[in-house]
């Protein structure tokens, strides 16, 4: 046990010793690393946001009941007693033909021709209306709602308007498989590049590797430092990435937050995804290891000794 | 403790480098291999070493036999021996201090431990001042004992030396010898190659003549080089 810690830290120590002698390279392929990690993580990262804005936009949506022009009060009661027993539904409010007609008038003001054909029209063309919100905003169980309520009696008409938040999910969905492949793509990327810096300081290695096998180090003395290598690269560049990401966020806040301002919503990117970077670095390290671990099996098959 | 069994050895594509060699070295031993070059002394270290497997035959090696073993077994019989090389394999990226120790890190030994035999095995080649020297700076002889110092760290029973004067003027050649010597005197067993037999000439050993690769074996005397110092030419040239 305490020889398997020793040869370990050994490797480590020998490895961070020839990170830090070679310091510039080693920054630089970490920053190949970083980048490569990014182009995905971002994607990730668009395709996230804008789904939670989905969601929330969602949660917005209204089911609006037009009511029948001629429908009297007592109507008006009966169904608002059916909606407040209705469990679905969050709340409603009632807009009557009146307070409409009002509305409709104090917004036409400052168009001319629109304040012209409404004071044309002798009667209030606009019926009474019930605005109500769902509890649920999955479009199918709103579908549903709108069906039922459509059934009530003395309603002409019920609308929802779920069509383009439909599409928006369908188009989230093909963006979140086009970031599957772009992540298995770079992945492969990132399997090749660690994997062929392995294999370059192997063969910078070579008198060592000779050296040591003369005097009896097993292959596993031989591969360690190397994996501890293939694994920190992948790890210092998940690192890297994680800070680039975070400063991509922060820049992008500022033009969100302005954009959010005029929608009056207090949406922004989160600077500290968790999940994200722990799975960015975990990935990173895990297919630096993995590359290691091929390119030097390789190189120990194809060792001769001289 | 090494013991050959008609061994027979064959790279792809060349003759026989070594044909139907048997031979038997006993623990405590020092033993010349003597012959040309290409007569097939490095091969015979290398098996010794299990670097190589024998075509056919058997090589045993403290009772192991080197062609049954697993691939995995190989380094720890290897741990077994200390190999000095003509070109002495030394590493110059590291200090001299550095190029000793690695055996023992093969072996898990570290620390205080590790230091103490570093030390101890460079000052049994007389090079402790140079610890921290690299080793492209050591003249050739020194280089040498470097690369003794590196054999020995690890306190292996064997010690197979292939041509480790070879590069070396007399004195430094002398100087090499009397280590190895040394060493012999403790009970370490010496397998030693060399082209020069001469080497030979101050104490009685055995001898292992490679020609073309069949063996002869001969008991060199050293009475035996003053009197006729032509056998010596004859060890050559044969």
């Amino acid at each position: 046990m305490n020889n398997w810690l020793n040869h370990h830290l050994q490797a480590l120590s020998l490895v961070l010793n020839r990170m830090r002698h070679h310091a510039w390279s080693t920054f630089m392929i970490c920053l190949v690393i970083g980048v490569a990690l990014c182009l995905p993580s971002l994607f990730y990262l668009g395709v996230d946001n804008l789904s939670k804005l989905a969601d929330h936009m969602q949660q917005d949506t209204e089911i609006s009941l037009f009511l029948k022009q001629d429908t009297d009060a007592a109507t008006i009661q009966q169904i608002e007693q059916q909606l407040a027993k209705n469990d679905a539904i969050r709340h409603y409010h009632l807009v009557t033909k009146e307070e409409a007609w009002q509305q409709l008038k104090v917004k036409s003001e400052s168009n001319q021709d629109l304040n012209g054909a409404i004071h044309a029209l002798e009667n209030n063309p606009l019926p009474d209306a019930f605005f109500i919100q769902a509890k649920s905003a999955v479009p199918d169980e709103l579908e549903t709602l709108k069906s039922a309520l459509q059934n009530i009696s003395g309603v002409e008409h019920a609308l929802l308007n779920t069509e383009w938040v439909k599409r928006l999910a369908t188009l989230l969905n093909l963006g979140e498989q086009f970031i599957f492949f772009i992540a298995l793509l770079l992945a492969i990327v990132l399997l090749v590049i660690i994997g062929n810096t392995v294999r370059m300081q192997i063969l910078t290695q070579k008198d060592e590797i000779e050296v040591s096998y003369l005097i009896g180090a097993t292959n596993s003395f031989i591969r360690t430092p190397f994996l501890y290598a293939g694994m920190l690269y992948g790890l210092l560049g998940g690192l890297l990435a994680v800070a680039m990401m975070m400063f991509i966020i922060m820049t992008f806040n500022y033009s969100i937050a302005d954009i959010s301002h005029l929608y009056s919503s207090d949406f922004s990117l989160r600077l500290f995804n968790t999940e994200l970077f722990i799975t960015m670095v975990t990935t990173a390290a895990i297919i630096g290891w993995v590359g290691s671990y091929l390119a030097v099996s390789r190189a120990i098959a194809n060792f001769k000794l001289s | 403790m090494i013991q050959f069994d008609q061994v027979t050895k064959r790279y792809p594509g060349s003759d026989e480098v070594l044909k139907n060699v048997s031979l038997r070295i006993n623990a405590g031993e020092f033993v010349f291999v003597t012959g040309h070059s290409g007569a097939g002394k490095s091969t015979l270290l290398k098996l010794i070493a299990a670097t190589e497997r024998p075509t056919s035959g058997t090589v045993l090696i403290a009772n192991q036999n080197v062609s049954q073993l697993k691939a995995s077994a190989i380094p720890f019989l290897r741990r077994r021996f200390g190999l000095i090389f003509q070109d002495h394999k030394l590493l110059y990226d590291r200090s001299c201090f550095e190029n000793v120790i690695l055996p023992l890190r093969i072996n898990g030994i570290s620390g205080i431990e590790a230091a103490k035999r570093v030390r101890a095995a460079l000052d049994k080649v007389g090079l402790l001042h140079k610890e921290k020297a690299m080793p492209i700076t050591l003249s050739g002889g020194e280089q040498q004992r470097l690369a003794i110092a590196r054999a020995v760290v690890s306190r292996p029973s064997i010690l197979i030396a292939d041509e480790p004067t070879g590069n070396l003027d007399a004195s430094y050649a002398a100087d090499i010898l009397a280590i190895f010597y040394a060493f012999n005197q403790v009970g370490v067993t010496v397998v030693m190659a060399t082209h020069d037999a001469s080497c030979a000439s101050t104490r009685q050993n055995r001898v292992l003549h490679l020609n073309q690769g069949l063996l002869t074996e001969q008991l060199l005397h050293p009475a035996d080089l003053e009197e006729n110092p032509a056998s010596i030419e004859k060890f050559h040239y044969e």
